[in-house]
C-alpha cells in the first residue's frame, strides 16, 4: 500500500472538468514529479488532495485512509501538507507568527511549537535572524524558505510543493532543490510540481506526466527524461544554460 | 419592465426590448387604478437612478452610499427656482443638471483617490451632509420641504393626471436609457469596467484613473439630478424624508439586485425594489420584514443578481469583414520624437525605501530596436527599477527619458502616452471582460473620442470604435489568439493570458515595451515560442526590455543584458560577457556543479 | 471638560460597535451594515431581561449581571446565525452581492423588532443604578459613567489580548490575508469566521445594554445611528485594525458632544462627517490605517 494513493480523481471547475480521472501514488521516502504544461491540471490535483477543491468523483487516501471528502483543515492533521503555488506567506505576520501558524494543530502545546520552530531555524538560519520581522518584507528566495518551514512545522508523512522553484533566481533554485532532497532524507515524502522540468527529473525518483487533466505518462525519473515525447514537450529538447547561447533560431 | 421573464432567454433579447416598451406603454391602460399608474411612475423614477448609479457601481465599480444627494439637489434645484425665481419647469432642468454635476464633482475630487470602501462611507457621509442640510437651512423649507412646485408642462398641456406624468417618466427613462447605454459602450465605458477590474493594471495600460472615475462620478450626478428634477416637479411638494440614506440604500439595491452593468437587470431590480412592497402591502407591518428576507434569499438564490450582465457577442469582429492584411498595419507609423536618441535612458536613478536604498545610482541604455533583459537575484531591486521607469514609483533622483524626452515624474498613464508599455510579473488582465475588449482598453491613449462624441455616438466615435476593432483583431491574430476572441480572459489558459497580455501592452502602440518575467510559470516548449513572440515585437520595430530569471530565455533573445544586484548596476554586457562575469556567477547564476557551499542549508538534524 | 467626559463615555460604546465592524471587515471584507442592529438587539434583550428580574427581589448588580450576560449570549448567537445562513453561502460570490444582504439583514432586524417591540420608545428602568457624582476639574462625573467607561476598556482589552496572543487570534489576523494559506495550515476558516461574528456580536450588545442604562430610551430603529456612527469611528481608525477602532469609536464620541455642546445637535453628524472626509482626504487609509503592499 502506497503512503498517497490516488485513484481516478475528477475535479470540476464550474462545467469545466479540470481532472479527468487522475491516478497516482506515492510511496514512502520517495520524491515524485508531476510534470505538465499551464492549465494541464498539476495544480487543481494538488489542491484536490489537500482538500482546496473538492472532487466530484475518486478516491484519495494518506496512509490508507480515504480523505477525499475531508476538509482541508483536517488533512492537514491526518500528516499532508501543501505548500500552494506563490509561497502565500502571511505577509502581515512576522516569520515567527507564521511558523506558529503551520503548527495551528498544536495550539495547545506551546513547548511542541518551540521545539518544532527550533528545528526550523537550525535548517533555514536566515529565518531565526529575523524572526520578528514582518513575512512581507522577505525576499522571494526567504518567503520560499518560509513557506516550505511553515509547512514542516507539523512534520508531514507527505509534503506536497507547487512550483517551488517559481520566480527565483537560479542560484536560489538550486538552494530550494536540495532543501527538499534534506526533506526527504528526514523521512518525508513529497510530491514535487515544477516546470523546471529538468531539474526535477533529477532530483526524483519518479515522474508523472499530466496533460489536459489526465495521466499520460508514467515512469522512473531518469526513464522520463530520456523518453523522447517528453523531451520534446517539457525539456524542450534544450542543453542547459551554459552551453544555450543564443543557438535558438527555430522561429 | 414590469414583465415577467420566464420566456426563453434568445427570443427574450431579440425581441425582449420590444416586448418591455409595449408592457410599459400600455401599463396605465390595464392598471387596475391610479394608485397603480403611481406606483409605475415609481418604478420608472427608480429606473432612472438604478441606470445612473449603475454607471458608478456597476460600470466603474464604485461604491456609492449616498446617490440619494444627487437626486436630492436635482429636485431641490427644480424645487427653488421654479417657486422662487418662478422658471419654467424645463428652465429649472438646465440648473438641475448643472448643480449634481458641480456636487458630482465636489464629492469625487477630493474623495477618488481612496480604496473603495473609504469611498463608501464618505459618499454616505455626503448623503447625510446635504440631507441634514436641507432639513436645517430656511431657504429649502427645512424639515417640511417646498410646497407648490408647478408640475411641467409642454405648449400649455400641464402633465398632473397620473397618466401624463407616467408618460413623461417613461419619456425620461428612456432619454436617460439612450445616454448611459452609449456611455457604457464606448471607450469611457470600456475604462470604467477596466477600473472596476483592476485599478492600477488599468492605469498601467494609459486609462486616466483618476479622470475617468470623476467623469462616472459626473454622469451619475447628472442622471441622479434628472431623475430629482422629474421628481420635484411630478410630486409638487418635497422634503428630506425623500432622500434618506434608506433611498440611497434602495437604488443600490436596484443595480445590485438586477445585475451590475447589465441593462435589462436594472430596471426589472427597479420593479422588483419598488413594485415588491406594494404587493406585499396587504400584509401591513410584516410588510418590510419579508420584503427584506426576500431580499436575502434572493441574493442567496442569485448572487451575480436577477439578469446578469450578458457577456458580449461571441464573435465580435462578425460586422468587420474579412481579416485581410490587417497584420502589415502593425508596425509602427508614429515616427520617434528624436531618431537619434536611444529609445530608452536611465540614468543614476536612485530609490530609497524607508532606510533600504533599493535602487542606488543605476544608469543603463537601450538602443532603438535592441532587447535589452535585466537579470538579479530576487529583491535586488529590478522590479523597482520597471516602477520608477514606468511611473508607479517616484524616483528620489536620476534620469528616465523615453526617446529623449523625459518622463520622470509623470504619471503611469501618461508614459503610456509617450510611448512606454508593460506586462505584469503576476499576470493582471481585466478578467470579467473578454480576451478582446482587454486589448481595447490597451488602446486607451490612441483613440481620440471626446466625451460628447461617446454620449452621442457620433459617426466619428463609430469609425473610430470600427478601426479600433480592426485593430485589435490584428493584435490578437499576431499573438496566435484571435480565435477566442470573445472569451473572458479569466477562463484563458496561463499562456494565453500571458499573451493577451502582451498583446493589450501592444494595444497602446509602444516604442518600448517592458515584460516582467513573461516566461515565469511556463515550460520550455512555451517558453520557446515566448522568445519567437518576442522577436517578432522587435520586428515590428518596437524595443524591448525584460526581466525574467530563465537563462535559456535571457541569454538567448538579449542583445545585452544588465545585471543588478542590492540596488547596483554590477555587470553590463552581451550574454556571452555575463556568462562568464564572476560577479554575476557568485552573485546570482551560481556555479553548475551543485557541490556550491550553501550556508542556508544545514542537514537536517535526525 | 463636562463634555470630554460625555463625549469618552458615549464615545466607548461607539468604540464596542466600531470593533464588530472593523473585526468582520478585517476577516472577510465586509461591511457588515446589520452590525449596528446587532447593537439595537443588545439593547431590547438587556431590557426584557431587566423587565422580567424586575419583579423579583434580587439584588440589582446581580440582575445587571444577568441581563448584560443574556444580551451578549443571545446576540452573539444571532450574529453566528446571521454569518451561517446569510454570509457564509456568499463568501465566494462578489462583495456587493454579499453587502445587499447584509442590508437586507439589517433590515429584516429592524422590522422584525419592530413587529416584536412596536414603533415606540420603551424605557429601561431608572432606579437601578446610583446617582452620584463627584467633580473633576469642574466637571461633573457620575460613578456610573465610570463604570461603564471602565467596563468598555477592559472588554477592548481582553479583545485585543485575545486577537494579539493567541493561536486563534493569530489565525484570524493570518485568513484576513489568505484564506486558502490559512486552511492549508489546520485552521477551519469557517469556524474562525463564527467566533469573529460573535465577539462581534457580544461587544455590540454590552454596548447596547449599557446605551439604554445611560440613555434608557431604546427604540428598533436605533441602530441605525449607532451603526452609521460607529462605522464612521472604524474608518476614521482605519477599518481593520482593531486599536484603530476603539481610538476612532473615543474620538467620535468626543468630537460629537464638543459639536453638540458647542454648535448644535443638529449639526453634529454634519460635523462628525465633515472630519472623517477631511482625515480621509488627508490620510486616505484612516489614522492608524494599514499600508497596503502592493507588488507590481
Amino acid at each position: 500500500m502506497a503512503l498517497l494513493e490516488i485513484s481516478d480523481l475528477h475535479t470540476f471547475y464550474g462545467s469545466i472538468e479540470a481532472l479527468r480521472g487522475i491516478s497516482l501514488e506515492v510511496e514512502e521516502g520517495e520524491i515524485v514529479a508531476l510534470l505538465g504544461s499551464n492549465g494541464a491540471g498539476k495544480t487543481t490535483t494538488l489542491r484536490t488532495i489537500s482538500g482546496l477543491e473538492r472532487a466530484r468523483s475518486g478516491s484519495v487516501k494518506l496512509a490508507g485512509e480515504e480523505i477525499t471528502r475531508r476538509r482541508a483543515h483536517d488533512i492537514v492533521s491526518l500528516g499532508l501538507s501543501h505548500v500552494p503555488e506563490g509561497r502565500r506567506i502571511f505577509a502581515n505576520l512576522t516569520i515567527e507568527e507564521n511558523l506558529g501558524l503551520g503548527a495551528y494543530l498544536y495550539r495547545r502545546h506551546p513547548a511542541l511549537i518551540k521545539e518544532r520552530r527550533q528545528t526550523v531555524y537550525e535548517i533555514f538560519p536566515r529565518l531565526l535572524e529575523r524572526k520578528d520581522q514582518l513575512a512581507g518584507t522577505l525576499s522571494g528566495g526567504e518567503q520560499q524558505m518560509l513557506a516550505i518551514g511553515r509547512a514542516m512545522m507539523v512534520q508531514p508523512k507527505v509534503l506536497a510543493l507547487d512550483e517551488p522553484s517559481m520566480g527565483l533566481a537560479p542560484i536560489l533554485v538550486r538552494q530550494i532543490f536540495r532543501i527538499i532532497e534534506e526533506i526527504r532524507q528526514r523521512g518525508t515524502a513529497i510530491l514535487l510540481v515544477e516546470q523546471n522540468a529538468l531539474q526535477a527529473l533529477r532530483l526524483a525518483d519518479r515522474g508523472y506526466v499530466i496533460e489536459t487533466g489526465r495521466i499520460v505518462l508514467h515512469d522512473d525519473a531518469k526513464a522520463l527524461a530520456q523518453d523522447p515525447r517528453v523531451r520534446a514537450a517539457y525539456l524542450g529538447g534544450e542543453p542547459e544554460v551554459d552551453t544555450a547561447q543564443g543557438t535558438d533560431t527555430t522561429n | 419592465m414590469t414583465s415577467h421573464l420566464s420566456a426563453s432567454r434568445p427570443l427574450l433579447l431579440r425581441w425582449g426590448p420590444l416586448l418591455a416598451l409595449v408592457i410599459a406603454l400600455g401599463f396605465p391602460l390595464g392598471a387596475p387604478n391610479a394608485y397603480w399608474v403611481d406606483v409605475g411612475i415609481g418604478i420608472l423614477t427608480f429606473g432612472m437612478l438604478g441606470l445612473g448609479l449603475n454607471l458608478v457601481v456597476g460600470y466603474a465599480g464604485l461604491l456609492d452610499l449616498g446617490y440619494a444627494a444627487f437626486y436630492a439637489i436635482g429636485a431641490y434645484t427644480t424645487a427653488i427656482l421654479s417657486t422662487a425665481a418662478h422658471l419654467s419647469f424645463w428652465e429649472t432642468l438646465p440648473f438641475a443638471i448643472a448643480f449634481s454635476a458641480i456636487a458630482g464633482v465636489i464629492v469625487g475630487y477630493p474623495t477618488l483617490r481612496l480604496r473603495s470602501d473609504y469611498l463608501a462611507i464618505v459618499t454616505l457621509g455626503f448623503g447625510e451632509i446635504v440631507r441634514i442640510t436641507a432639513t436645517n437651512l430656511g431657504f429649502t423649507g427645512g424639515p417640511n420641504g417646498i410646497y407648490g412646485i408647478p408640475p411641467a408642462s409642454i405648449f400649455g398641456y400641464q402633465f398632473v393626471t397620473e397618466n401624463s406624468q407616467y408618460y413623461l417618466a417613461l419619456a425620461f427613462l428612456l432619454v436617460v436609457l439612450f445616454f448611459t447605454r452609449h456611455l457604457a459602450r464606448s471607450r469611457l465605458g470600456r475604462a470604467w469596467l477596466s477600473l472596476r477590474e483592476d485599478e492600477s493594471a488599468s492605469e498601467a495600460v494609459g486609462v486616466p484613473s483618476v479622470r475617468v472615475k470623476l467623469w462616472a462620478y459626473v454622469f451619475g450626478a447628472i442622471f441622479g439630478g434628472f431623475a430629482g428634477a422629474f421628481f420635484a416637479a411630478r410630486l409638487s411638494a418635497i422634503s428630506p424624508d425623500s432622500f434618506t440614506y434608506t433611498q440611497s440604500v434602495n437604488i443600490l439595491i436596484v443595480v445590485v439586485l438586477g445585475g451590475m452593468a447589465s441593462f435589462p437587470g436594472v430596471l426589472l431590480g427597479a420593479g422588483v425594489v419598488v413594485g415588491l412592497p406594494e404587493i406585499l402591502r396587504f400584509i401591513s407591518n410584516w410588510r418590510l420584514f419579508v420584503f427584506a428576507l426576500g431580499l436575502i434569499a434572493l441574493m442567496l438564490l442569485r448572487p451575480q443578481g436577477l439578469w446578469p450582465a450578458a457577456s458580449r457577442a461571441h464573435d465580435p469582429f462578425r460586422n468587420l469583414g474579412p481579416p485581410g492584411d490587417d497584420e502589415d498595419g502593425l508596425a509602427r507609423t508614429r515616427a520617434p520624437a528624436d531618431p537619434n536618441a536611444p529609445a530608452l535612458e536611465v540614468e543614476g536613478l536612485r530609490r530609497r525605501f524607508g532606510g533600504v536604498l533599493a535602487v542606488d545610482d543605476v544608469s543603463f541604455r537601450v538602443d532603438r530596436g535592441q532587447i535589452v533583459s535585466i537579470i538579479g537575484p530576487n529583491g535586488a531591486g529590478k522590479t523597482t527599477v520597471f516602477n520608477c521607469i514606468t511611473g508607479v514609483t517616484r524616483p528620489d533622483a536620476g534620469k528616465v527619458e523615453l526617446g529623449g524626452r523625459s518622463v520622470r515624474g509623470m504619471q503611469p498613464h501618461d508614459i503610456v502616452g509617450a510611448g512606454l508599455a508593460r506586462t505584469f510579473q503576476g499576470i493582471r488582465l481585466f478578467k470579467a471582460l473578454p480576451a478582446f475588449e482587454n486589448v481595447l482598453v490597451g488602446m486607451y491613449t490612441r483613440q481620440r473620442a471626446g466625451i460628447l462624441g461617446s454620449l452621442l455616438h457620433t459617426r466619428s466615435e463609430r469609425r473610430e470604435e470600427r478601426e479600433s476593432l480592426r485593430r485589435t483583431r490584428a493584435w490578437l491574430s499576431f499573438v496566435g489568439l484571435e480565435e477566442i476572441a470573445g472569451v473572458k480572459a479569466s477562463e484563458l489558459a496561463y499562456g494565453d493570458q500571458r499573451r493577451l497580455e502582451i498583446a493589450r501592452a501592444l494595444a497602446s502602440e509602444p516604442d518600448v515595451l517592458l515584460l516582467d518575467e513573461p516566461a515565469a510559470g511556463m515550460n520550455p516548449s512555451e517558453k520557446r515560442d515566448l522568445m519567437g513572440l518576442v522577436r517578432r515585437i522587435r520586428g515590428l520595430g518596437v524595443t524591448v526590455v525584460l526581466i525574467d530569471h530563465d537563462m535559456n530565455l535571457v541569454m538567448g533573445v538579449s542583445d545585452r543584458v544588465v545585471v543588478i544586484d542590492r540596488g547596483r548596476k554590477i555587470a553590463e554586457g552581451t550574454p556571452e560577457e555575463i556568462q562568464h562575469n564572476q560577479q554575476v556567477v557568485d552573485a546570482y547564476l551560481g556555479s553548475d556543479g551543485g557541490d556550491v557551499d550553501d550556508e542556508a542549508v544545514n542537514t537536517w538534524p535526525s | 471638560m463636562q463634555y470630554l467626559i460625555n463625549g469618552l463615555t458615549i464615545g466607548s460604546f461607539y468604540a464596542l460597535v466600531a470593533l464588530g465592524y472593523t473585526m468582520i471587515y478585517g476577516i472577510i471584507r465586509l461591511i457588515n451594515f446589520a452590525h449596528g442592529d446587532l447593537f439595537m438587539v443588545g439593547a431590547f434583550m438587556g431590557w426584557t431581561v431587566l423587565g422580567v428580574f424586575s419583579a423579583t427581589h434580587a439584588p440589582v448588580a446581580v440582575v445587571l449581571m444577568i441581563s448584560l450576560l443574556v444580551a451578549m449570549a443571545v446576540v452573539g448567537l444571532l450574529a453566528v446565525g446571521m454569518d451561517r445562513i446569510a454570509y457564509q453561502p456568499l463568501l465566494r460570490a462578489s462583495r456587493l452581492s454579499i453587502l445587499i444582504t447584509a442590508l437586507g439583514v439589517s433590515l429584516a432586524l429592524e422590522n422584525g423588532a419592530l413587529i416584536l417591540f412596536g414603533a415606540g420608545f420603551d424605557t429601561y428602568p431608572t432606579n437601578l443604578l446610583p446617582t452620584t457624582t463627584f467633580l473633576l476639574g469642574g466637571a461633573t462625573v457620575s460613578w456610573v459613567q465610570v463604570g461603564m467607561f471602565t467596563l468598555s476598556l477592559l472588554l477592548m482589552l481582553l479583545l485585543y489580548l485575545f486577537v494579539q496572543h493567541t493561536a486563534v487570534g493569530t489565525a484570524m489576523r493570518a485568513l484576513s490575508f489568505d484564506q486558502d494559506a490559512a486552511r492549508l495550515m489546520g485552521v477551519n476558516v469557517e469556524g474562525v469566521i463564527m467566533i469573529t461574528f460573535l465577539l462581534g456580536g457580544v461587544l455590540a450588545a454590552a454596548s447596547g445594554v449599557m446605551m439604554g442604562l445611560y440613555y434608557t430610551q431604546i427604540n428598533f430603529l436605533m441602530g441605525f445611528l449607532m451603526g452609521l456612527r460607529a462605522f464612521t469611528a472604524a474608518v476614521l481608525g482605519g477599518i481593520g485594525n482593531i486599536p484603530g477602532a476603539m481610538v476612532g469609536g473615543l474620538l467620535i464620541g468626543v468630537l460629537q458632544s464638543f459639536a453638540a455642546g458647542y454648535i448644535s445637535s443638529q449639526w453634529q453628524d454634519v460635523i462628525v462627517f465633515a472630519v472623517l472626509i477631511l482625515v480621509l482626504v488627508v490620510k486616505p487609509t484612516g489614522i492608524f490605517g494599514e499600508r497596503v503592499v502592493e507588488r507590481m
